[in-house]
């Protein structure tokens, strides 16, 4: 059943693609629960599976992927359920909206940017003639669009990279959602317009009550806007927990290496951290621990078992043997032990 | 200090234009520095500043419209010389950006590897080649059986190894990296990164790195340059440009790293710049000058005066 | 069963080692202990195998229609060539006469001659309809329709190869550098303005009136325009990839332009060619029955489809002669369909994309 306080639950979700004639588990049985406003960050690897993941709540898998078994739960109905595209098409843009990493690849080039928008407010707000235009123009105004009667007129090409990745989360809010999944929404960007575009995104979820979804391989990017965060690694959660949970007391030895591997947290002259290997041929049956093979912690146990979740706090749990009772005491890297304390004193 | 050091590379009031001759487009506009043997130098800018025209630039792909540079003391822009060519093909070598984009998909890796030898050494047995090759392979950490695969087969961050395989093979002295690691997850940035510190460590090798952020660079490059729509914004060894960023522009880069503690990003004040700041005019032009050693800033003589207070 | 597996003999004791982990009995305290580590291993990584040539042709397998197509254009052309030597000795350009028994007109009776014989009349074997003795019929001049469709379908055929060939060769040659080497695009597209602005019927029909007319002046004629297109569409392709990263590395590399345009850039046309290779053929026969039909083709002596397509024409509003028509039309559909639909497939199953299945 699902949980009640959640919006949007998932439960025992396994997805397989069929590629070249074989079956590719890419979500291996996950079960996550989103609350009402949170932002909550999914964090992962490239090939983790945490955008097949989401997709998956709004009826975008490519079309040799399917929902294998599981729940997703969304206001009392099993999205898993939906078969057709006018049962998703209920769902896409008008509760769950996406905002993806290439701005250009979301926008007509053909059309101006407020007739884009303003399409959204037509099909979703109901409104009409003068009233729908000026919509337009305050949604073009709470992006932090200056200008906006020109703008308006504009084609896509004329804005730069960041602007364009306004005017699609312009686009995405005025369909009034609920959900707002933001898939990788600033790799494309320049550091100085990343910082920015977070900061509005946070302002818009305060501002229209919306729970928002993170997709990043960057935990740097997450610690400032996610509420909580979920450590995907090839098709499975392996660690939940709050923001400052994760940060500042990971357990999992995957998020470990994560968070090791941030370049913020080299030190000069010295090797930086990397994760050694290639995650797992998800063709194959994983067995135990899927991180095992490059973990230089792991444990007989996780080549033979696959670890539960180990409840840390009740906001916080991690799937790895090393929480066991019976397992060695294992410490966290150096590296990432006072992250808390570190961050205050690294610049200016 | 700058006089101990052999200077490698001499870019010299570098001009790019793109676009028609009716309306031009200067990409990069009058940008000079030296590269010194053995260092690494990091040039950062955000997209559309005209690092990677720089880059190309040095390696004779996009011409120069205006400015020189000279490599060992030679100038290799313009016209030049077949022999000047064939040098700078040797030695210069260039690590791409994206390493999906990169690689020739339709040919298989031992042919992507020994491309540049098929160019410069003809005359190599085919025994020789493929033990070039492997050698080139293993030099980076892979194992010289993955020859036979095509590139597809790889992760990114093998494919980003492959590419440095294909520049090592040439023996190059100056390798310009294009943003090696920016297409890369973060988990595995750091595969690459050591790699290019530990062959720089046993070859010698002088690099010029580009990035569009101011925290990768930071621990490996000896050197910084903040680039902006074309023009140098400021200048310096690296630990001096973190410990005292003087540019409004580096420091809005700077505020704008995210650091994985949030606590700390939940209080950071992000700083936004906004070239109209300046005023500058023509009684008030904008200066490239050397605030302490090594140290170079782009402002007006106003704001050079604040800038030198801030030291 | 192998849980853990690589490719590689390097790594496989750590697999053999890893798998009896994984299968071995443990005791609660053994559970619990560190495993063997080896940061290499991980290196190694799944082999999928996958190569761009065969994937094509799975993907191109197992469509249904295309494979059916693809037989049908096989068997044809196996039959065109074959049709000579099966036991059918008519020949494509001899007038045939029969001898038949007389009638009388009015009784309707056979007219018989003074020793009681019918009387035995030779005529010209004229608009016959398709039966035992002429298959398919013959024609208004007395020709057996039967050798003449398939030495037609052998012209034509050898037409659309000639030209398709002809067409690619010139057509990539000229589009690859037209697109590669930047100096020479000026020039080329100058050029390709004036000559592109000349009309081909035009063209043919001055060919046509300088040289003497024959198959060879006709594939002259059709060559002598169609890889402009053909240019062109290259060109466009090659100006797509031809900043792409790799062809950028290979110029830093010092790779000479013959091998950037052989290794780089052809390989990644190669299906987008073949396919406008399997377009041009059945264009070139239609632009031959075109051309026959405003009366510039080949000479009758030799048939062509558009010969035959043009003389069925000719009789098209008698009814009882339409077979005339049908007949060469029917085969022409089947040749140009086919190709059509195994050009498409083709090109489907050349993009990666559809690689997945």
């Amino acid at each position: 059943m699902p949980n009640k306080d959640a919006i949007l639950s998932f439960e025992d979700l396994e997805i397989h693609f069929t590629l070249r004639g074989q079956i590719l588990r890419a979500i291996r049985g996950v079960s996550l629960d989103v609350a009402r406003g949170e932002a909550l960050a999914i964090v992962g690897e490239s090939g983790s599976g945490k955008s097949v993941f989401t997709k998956s709540a709004m009826g975008l898998l490519d079309a040799n992927g399917s929902i294998a078994g599981g729940h997703i739960w969304y206001d009392g109905k099993d999205l898993a359920a939906y078969r057709t595209e006018k049962e998703w098409l209920t769902i896409r843009g008008k509760e769950i909206a996406m905002v993806m990493q290439d701005p250009m690849t979301s926008l007509n080039p053909l059309k101006t940017v407020g007739d884009q928008i303003l399409e959204a407010v037509l099909l979703h707000q109901g409104l009409r003639g003068e009233a729908a235009r000026q919509a337009v123009l305050e949604a073009l105004a709470a992006v932090g669009i200056d200008d906006a009667p020109r703008r308006y007129r504009q084609y896509p090409h004329e804005f730069s990279g960041g602007m364009r990745q306004r005017v699609v989360i312009a686009i995405a809010v005025a369909c009034r959602p609920k959900i707002l999944i933001c898939d990788e929404p600033t790799t494309a960007l320049d550091v100085t317009i990343q910082a920015q575009i977070l900061d509005l995104i946070k302002q818009l979820q305060k501002k229209l009550d919306l729970t928002t979804i993170y997709i990043t391989h960057d935990l740097g990017v997450v610690a400032n806007v996610a509420d909580r965060i979920a450590v995907m690694y090839a098709g499975d959660i392996v660690e939940v927990g709050r923001c400052e949970e994760v940060f500042y007391d990971p357990k999992h030895p995957y998020t470990w290496a994560l968070l090791s591997s941030l370049p913020q947290l080299g030190v000069k002259g010295q090797e930086l951290y990397s994760i050694k290997g290639t995650p797992p041929n998800l063709f194959q049956e994983v067995k135990g621990d899927a991180f095992a093979p490059r973990n230089p912690r792991a444990l007989n146990i996780d080549f033979v078992e696959r670890p539960p979740f180990f409840e840390v706090s009740p906001t916080h749990k991690a799937r790895t043997w090393l929480l066991d009772p019976r397992a060695p005491k294992v410490e966290p890297p150096e590296l990432i032990r006072h992250l808390r304390q570190q961050g205050g004193s690294r610049h200016v | 200090m700058s006089d101990t050091r052999e200077t490698l590379l001499e870019v010299r009031d570098l001009q790019v234009t793109f676009g028609s001759r009716r309306h031009p487009f200067p990409a990069v506009d009058g940008v000079s520095f030296d590269i010194y043997k053995g260092e690494t130098f990091g040039l950062v800018g955000e997209s559309g500043s005209g690092k990677t025209t720089i880059g190309r630039a040095i390696i004779r792909v996009n011409p120069v419209s205006g400015g020189t540079v000279r490599y060992q003391g030679e100038i290799i822009s313009g016209k030049v010389s077949r022999e000047v060519d064939r040098k700078v093909i040797q030695e210069i070598q260039m690590i791409f950006q994206d390493p999906m984009a990169s690689l020739n998909e339709r040919a298989k890796v031992d042919y992507i590897v020994s491309e540049g030898l098929t160019a410069t050494a003809g005359h190599l047995s085919e025994g020789e080649r493929k033990a070039r090759v492997e050698q080139a392979l293993s030099d980076v950490g892979l194992l010289p059986e993955f020859a036979s695969r095509f590139p597809h087969e790889f992760s990114g961050g093998q494919r980003q190894r492959i590419g440095i395989a294909r520049a090592l093979i040439m023996q190059p002295k100056f390798i310009i990296a294009d943003e090696p690691i920016s297409a890369l997850d973060v988990s595995i940035r750091a595969q690459v990164l050591n790699l290019m510190a530990k062959l720089q460590k046993e070859r010698g090798l002088t690099y010029l790195f580009i990035a569009h952020d101011l925290s990768v660079v930071r621990f490996i490059s000896d050197r910084i340059a903040v680039i902006h729509k074309g023009k140098l914004m400021e200048l310096a060894e690296s630990e001096q440009l973190f410990a005292h960023p003087l540019h409004p522009y580096t420091r809005s880069l700077l505020s704008a790293i995210p650091m994985p503690d949030p606590v700390w990003e939940r209080n950071k004040q992000l700083l936004v710049y906004d070239p109209a700041q300046h005023h500058y005019s023509e009684s008030n032009p904008p200066l490239w000058k050397e605030l302490e050693p090594g140290h170079f800033v782009r402002g007006s003589e106003e704001e050079l005066d604040i800038y030198r207070k801030m030291l | 069963m192998a849980l853990f597996r690589y490719k590689d003999s390097k790594t496989q004791a750590l697999a053999d080692h890893l798998n009896e982990t994984a299968q071995r009995q443990f005791t609660q305290e053994e559970l619990f202990q560190f495993a063997p580590y080896d940061p290499d291993a991980g290196e190694r990584g799944g082999y999928s195998g996958y190569s761009y040539w065969r994937s094509t042709l799975r993907a191109f397998r197992k469509d249904r229609t295309a494979m059916f197509f693809l037989c049908v254009i096989a068997l044809t052309l196996l039959f065109t060539f074959l049709e000579p030597l099966i036991p059918y000795d008519r020949q494509p350009n001899t007038i045939y006469y029969t001898e038949r028994a007389e009638i009388n007109l009015f009784t309707r009776q056979p007219v018989l001659d003074e020793n009681g014989d019918p009387v035995v009349k030779v005529s010209l074997a004229k608009d016959l309809a398709p039966g035992k003795e002429f298959w398919f019929g013959t024609n208004t001049i007395g020709q057996d329709l039967w050798s003449q469709i398939w030495a037609g379908t052998r012209n034509s055929l050898a037409i659309g190869f000639a030209v398709a060939c002809v067409d690619a060769l010139l057509g990539i040659l000229v589009g690859v550098l037209w697109g590669y080497v930047r100096k020479l695009d000026f020039l080329f597209t100058e050029l390709y303005n004036v000559f592109d602005n000349v009309p081909q019927t035009l063209l043919v029909i001055i060919i046509s009136y300088i040289l003497r007319p024959g198959m060879g002046t006709m594939i002259f004629a059709m060559c002598l325009t169609s890889w402009l297109q053909t240019a062109r569409f290259v060109r466009n392709q090659v100006v797509i990839i031809r900043d792409r990263d790799y062809n950028l590395a290979s110029r830093c590399l010092g790779t000479s332009t013959w091998h950037i345009i052989t290794r780089n850039l052809l390989p990644y046309l190669v299906s987008i060619i073949t396919m406008r290779m399997a377009l041009a053929i059945p264009a070139a026969i239609n632009n031959e029955v075109f051309i026959t039909y405003i009366g510039l083709g080949v000479p009758l002596e030799t048939p062509t489809l558009g010969n035959l397509v043009e003389a069925g024409r000719k009789v098209m509003s008698e009814a009882a002669l339409r077979y005339q028509l049908f007949i060469p039309v029917i085969i022409l559909a089947t040749i140009t369909i086919s190709f059509y639909i195994i050009g498409n497939a083709f090109a489907d199953a050349a993009d990666p994309k559809n690689h997945v299945n």
